[in-house]
């Protein structure tokens, strides 16, 4: 029986920016907008949904007067991930 | 279209997970600046060292506190890059971490050699008093051994993380020079310290310096 993908990540740009943060320790609001190739404003909103499901730490601070927003994966955000590529597996391998 | 309202397959779900994954992954960038001043710094004082004892004279002030003036500019640059870092991977956590015991165990070997060659020096002066010439036995030529040791530690360790293969190489020729400076006298030592300080940190660093420049020229 196949898995359910989790709704929360199964958006690309949500998606992108669980995976870019699953590989590093932090990441700054900036990193992502860069590597995801996405507006700040669709950023913001993604990453809001992500913190609302707990599957993201956002802390806003300043460096050199400048407001910086770094992201943070949590325990709960790097469970969600694991299920959810289980999922994906599950598709892809129907008999495995 | 926004990111947001494509549909994706499951496979297209697969591909941008990796593809994220190599995007994190591939955004390492030291500017090398850090391997050079330490290079610089011991091959300058390990030279230094060694015309000091081949042509003996003694320079008015010990050259090895150079070292500690130089955690000033260290601590400058790790500051600065860690403030220009948009991103923190957990390499770089295990680096700094790695680094730093290395700094602490070189204060601790420094102390610890103090204290066995403080010991030491009567049981030689009894020995010249009874034998009447210096003992073959001479601790201090076996104490850069343990430096290069240690130098070669955090260096292969940074080198196999990093996939930065001239910093392994250079650690693994500190660990060579470590072995042979044991069958050797300590002006030679001061050589194997200074070789070993420009193989493992001074050409890495220059190395990843002109990557840092080429990169960032590409990238304005």
């Amino acid at each position: 029986m196949f898995k359910e993908l989790d709704p929360i990540l199964h958006s690309q740009l949500r998606l992108a920016v669980i995976s870019l943060l699953i590989s590093v320790k932090e990441a700054e609001f900036t990193f992502l907008k860069e590597k995801t190739n996405s507006t700040a404003g669709n950023l913001s909103v993604q990453i809001n949904k992500l913190k609302d499901a707990g599957y993201i730490d956002v802390t806003k601070q300043f460096s050199n007067n400048y407001p910086q927003t770094i992201c943070k994966i949590t325990a709960k955000g790097i469970d969600a991930f694991e299920g959810y590529v289980k999922a994906l597996q599950s598709y892809m391998n129907p008999n495995g | 279209m926004a990111m947001e309202e494509q549909k994706m397959t499951e496979k297209e779900s697969l591909e941008l997970i990796s593809k994220m994954i190599n995007k994190a992954k591939n955004n390492y960038h030291d500017s090398g600046i850090g391997p050079i001043l330490w290079g610089s710094v011991i091959t300058l004082c390990s030279l230094v060292t060694y015309f000091q004892i081949r042509f003996q004279f003694k320079l008015p002030f010990d050259i090895w506190l150079l070292t500690l003036i130089a955690i000033v500019p260290q601590v400058l640059i790790v500051a600065k890059e860690k403030k220009n870092n948009k991103v923190r991977s957990y390499d770089d956590h295990i680096m700094d971490a790695v680094w730093m015991c290395f700094g602490i165990s070189i204060f601790l070997l420094i102390f610890i050699n103090a204290n066995i060659v403080k010991q030491l020096n009567p049981v030689f002066q009894t020995y010249i008093d009874v034998k009447g010439t210096r003992p073959e036995f001479n601790y201090s030529s076996f104490i850069t051994s343990f430096f290069l040791l240690l130098y070669g530690i955090p260096t292969i360790i940074t080198g196999s993380c990093r996939g930065m293969k001239p910093m392994l190489y250079g650690g693994i020729i500190c660990w060579i020079c470590c072995i042979i400076s044991v069958y050797t006298k300590i002006e030679w030592d001061m050589l194997l310290t200074a070789f070993s300080a420009i193989c493992a940190w001074l050409i890495p660093g220059i190395i990843l310096w002109s990557r840092y420049k080429k990169m960032r020229t590409t990238n304005v």
